[in-house]
């Protein structure tokens, strides 16, 4: 009997407070009907990273959607309603980003979410709106499944980012042409030690040898990822003497393994491949720039080398006092498609928007002639600016940078979609 | 007790229609469950393990890869992956359970972090860092669709009080009792013939079996499995909502885990700086406190709560 009494008082006290919630949140209903649809802002819920080691991703990622978003609720907004951003730190964890997207949809009523996870945390999100229904772009995860994998796809789900199936191919290319003009044959791989790493290490060298059969893998060394040391790598590479090098190491990884490869004069013996170096955070970060790296563009003012582009960075630069990197105009790009098909349909319904984002091509500073196309049959985008070139110490950074051939990018990945049984 | 409990929450989720309400309830018994278990060595059994989130991650992988095949239903499933969790659990614990204090903590640390570079460098089969990508099919199974959230998250709330009641039932039985005496004086308990490495060994199994559970829900809950599910962190927030909670009170843990996840969800509501906001209010229970929330609540109501205890007795 005073078991039943005990918890005849708790739950008592649980329907009162669950009475108070729901009544506050019947009282906070009726005022938002009040006040009217009309002005109310459209919510755009942002999952990201905002603490730790990458937490550059997310400050990026927030920037570069605000100034798109800045300029249109300038320009008036959607028939007067004003987008807002809301950003929520998921530590990179996937279970977390799972929970703040439903957070974001449930709570706070964001109609459309910009996912700016990367990594295993955009798959996670994938899953809840794949869910819910809500309309989805990802604007960081460079993982070609994500996309690419029918299994995966979902209708209401966009990617706004490079893709590593597309960066691979553009190295494997410009690589050949290398070889091709030094005869350089011994390659060596340093990449970082988990799916990223050996996936596009792996995809390099695919198009590499489909271009040049003659080059030869002769050593592999894997760093862990956030590794603090390479003193064992860099020591294996210089007995190994490869004549080029090839990493797909990014960001502090990357600033440490070169300031640490510095000491030991690393750079002079052979020639480094990186796609990853060409970003202001991580050249501004190493302390002395070797010359000669090879690397792909993750974001440079000078690349497309346009009135339009120079004048973005110099806006973000002025706004955030940071220059924009790689995240900042994936974000930035991904949220104008938004805007246009906003603008297009009048409408934030997830299925009007979709249909009007699914093939759409928008004008913008970052892709090649000046537009970026979201490619219907897989709905990520294409035409965005890759570029090769060599690494010098200062501002530009990288000089005599080769653009890719979009043309040769597409066959190639769809011979690549086949084979993975994609197509 | 537990019946009605269920009943209320339920009823509860299902009137209100709260999604929010419904998502935190869910997490709770996922966590809570993972607490619980994590107490009945740490709190019962006076083994502090350091690689818990081993069977969390096994649970949910196990489950998911299942799963995937297509060739399994979900109760086959998830018996397979318990009972997998099971011989993983007897198979580390026969091991660990012969070490004492920081030299079982550092083993199970290490087995924790073994399971964990298989699932980061397996990448054919558990997808490395990506996690199990392409979501978990939930085919209708004796009249249960899982791929409704009402139906998954009553049958999860069933599932929660089903197995905290059974705890219960084992920590108020002999069973439970005898794992106390293992804790508190091991010399006594083998001169009264308890065989104590068993007994410290059957405690291992049991938790590790229940935190693959609470693994198995995860998995359904996020539609996929991620290596952070077998990481470090992941025993360490285990440990954090014990402390929070208390040890000693039963329902400490899932009270722990309660205040975790609310005091997660505010703080990342409201600042960027989620880290540096949790640290400090997790240290001012530590130090301020110096015990868990559940543990100051009887011990300042303690001369009540005896009173009422001895009544009811």
């Amino acid at each position: 009997m005073k078991k039943t009494s005990k918890l005849g008082r708790s739950r008592r006290d649980f329907l009162k407070s669950a009475a108070a919630t729901a009544a506050f949140a019947a009282v906070g209903g009726l005022a938002r009907t009040a006040r009217g649809q009309s002005n109310e802002p459209i919510k755009i819920g942002q999952p990201t990273i905002l603490s730790g080691r990458v937490a550059r991703l997310g400050e990026s990622s927030r920037d570069g959607a605000q100034m798109a978003i800045d300029a249109f609720n300038a320009a008036g907004g959607l028939n007067g309603r004003k987008l807002q951003l809301v950003t929520r730190d998921s530590k990179g964890r996937p279970d977390e980003a799972a929970r703040v997207v439903r957070e974001l949809i449930n709570t706070d009523k964001c109609q459309i979410i910009l996912d700016s996870e990367a990594s295993s945390a955009a798959f996670a999100v994938q899953e809840v709106i794949r869910q819910t229904g809500t309309l989805c772009m990802h604007a960081c995860s460079e993982t070609t499944s994500l996309t690419a994998n029918p299994k995966i796809r979902a209708a209401n789900a966009f990617r706004c980012a490079r893709q590593d199936i597309h960066d691979s191919i553009a190295g494997g290319r410009y690589a050949a042409q290398f070889v091709k003009q030094q005869g350089f044959k011994r390659w060596m791989i340093c990449s970082p030690d988990y799916a990223y790493g050996r996936d596009v290490s792996a995809l390099f060298f695919h198009f590499l040898k489909e271009s040049e059969p003659s080059v030869e893998v002769v050593s592999e060394t894997w760093p862990k990822l956030f590794a603090p040391d390479y003193t064992e790598n860099i020591t294996k590479i210089l007995q190994t003497k490869p004549q080029a090098l090839y990493s797909a190491l990014y960001g502090g990884d990357l600033v440490t393994f070169i300031d640490q490869g510095n000491l030991y004069g690393l750079f002079d013996q052979l020639t480094l491949f990186d796609p990853n170096m060409a970003d202001y955070t991580t050249l501004e970060a190493v302390k002395k720039l070797p010359k000669g790296i090879h690397s792909g563009d993750r974001y440079l003012s000078t690349f497309p080398n346009t009135k339009a582009n120079a004048d973005w960075a110099a806006e973000y630069q002025k706004k955030f006092n940071v220059p924009p990197i790689n995240w900042s105009w994936q974000n930035y790009v991904g949220m104008t498609f938004i805007i246009e098909a906003m603008k297009k349909t009048g409408s934030v319904d997830s299925k009007a928007l979709s249909d009007a984002i699914r093939g759409m091509t928008i004008d913008s500073p970052f892709g090649v002639d000046g537009k970026i196309t979201m490619r219907a049959e897989d709905q990520t985008i294409i035409n965005y600016a890759i570029g090769w070139g060599v690494i010098i110490p200062n501002a530009p950074y990288l000089e005599d940078i080769k653009p890719a051939d979009w043309n040769v990018i597409l066959e190639l990945e769809k011979d690549w979609k086949k084979k993975k049984g994609y197509i | 007790m537990a019946l009605s409990g269920c009943l209320v929450v339920i009823a509860l989720a299902l009137t209100l229609d709260n999604p929010q309400f419904a998502d935190f309830v869910l997490r709770l018994s996922i966590f809570g469950l993972y607490a619980l278990s994590l107490n009945l060595l740490v709190g019962y059994a006076g083994l502090v393990s350091f690689g818990h989130a081993m069977f969390f991650g096994f649970g949910a992988y196990a489950f998911g890869l299942l799963m995937q095949t297509g060739l399994v239903s979900i109760p086959l499933a998830f018996v397979v992956s318990i009972a997998g969790a099971a011989v993983l659990a007897v198979s580390v614990g026969a091991l660990c359970i012969r070490l004492k204090d920081i030299y079982f903590g550092i083993l199970t640390l290490a087995f924790q972090m073994l399971l964990h570079a298989v699932i980061l460098s397996w990448v054919s089969l558990t997808g490395g860092d990506q996690g199990l990508q392409g979501g978990i099919p939930r085919p209708p199974f004796l009249g249960v669709d899982l791929g409704n959230p009402k139906q998954f998250f009553v049958l999860a709330c069933v599932f929660f009080f089903g197995l905290v009641l059974l705890v219960r039932q084992m920590v108020e039985s002999p069973f439970g009792y005898s794992l106390r005496m293992v804790r508190d004086n091991p010399e006594r308990a083998l001169a009264l013939g308890l065989s104590v490495q068993r007994y410290k060994l059957a405690a291992f199994v049991i938790s590790g079996t229940i935190a693959a559970n609470a693994g198995v829900l995860m998995s359904l809950y996020v539609s996929g499995a991620y290596p952070n599910f077998a990481y470090w962190t992941l025993s360490g927030d285990g440990i954090l909502m014990i402390m929070l909670g208390g040890m000693t009170v039963f329902l400490g843990p899932i009270a722990g885990a309660g205040i975790f996840l609310m005091l997660n969800g505010i703080i990342t509501r409201t600042t960027e700086y989620s880290g540096l906001v949790m640290g400090i209010v997790l240290l001012c229970v530590v130090l301020g406190l110096r015990r868990g929330v559940l543990d100051f609540v009887f011990e300042r109501c303690g001369p009540w709560a005896v009173r009422r205890l001895s009544r009811e007795g």
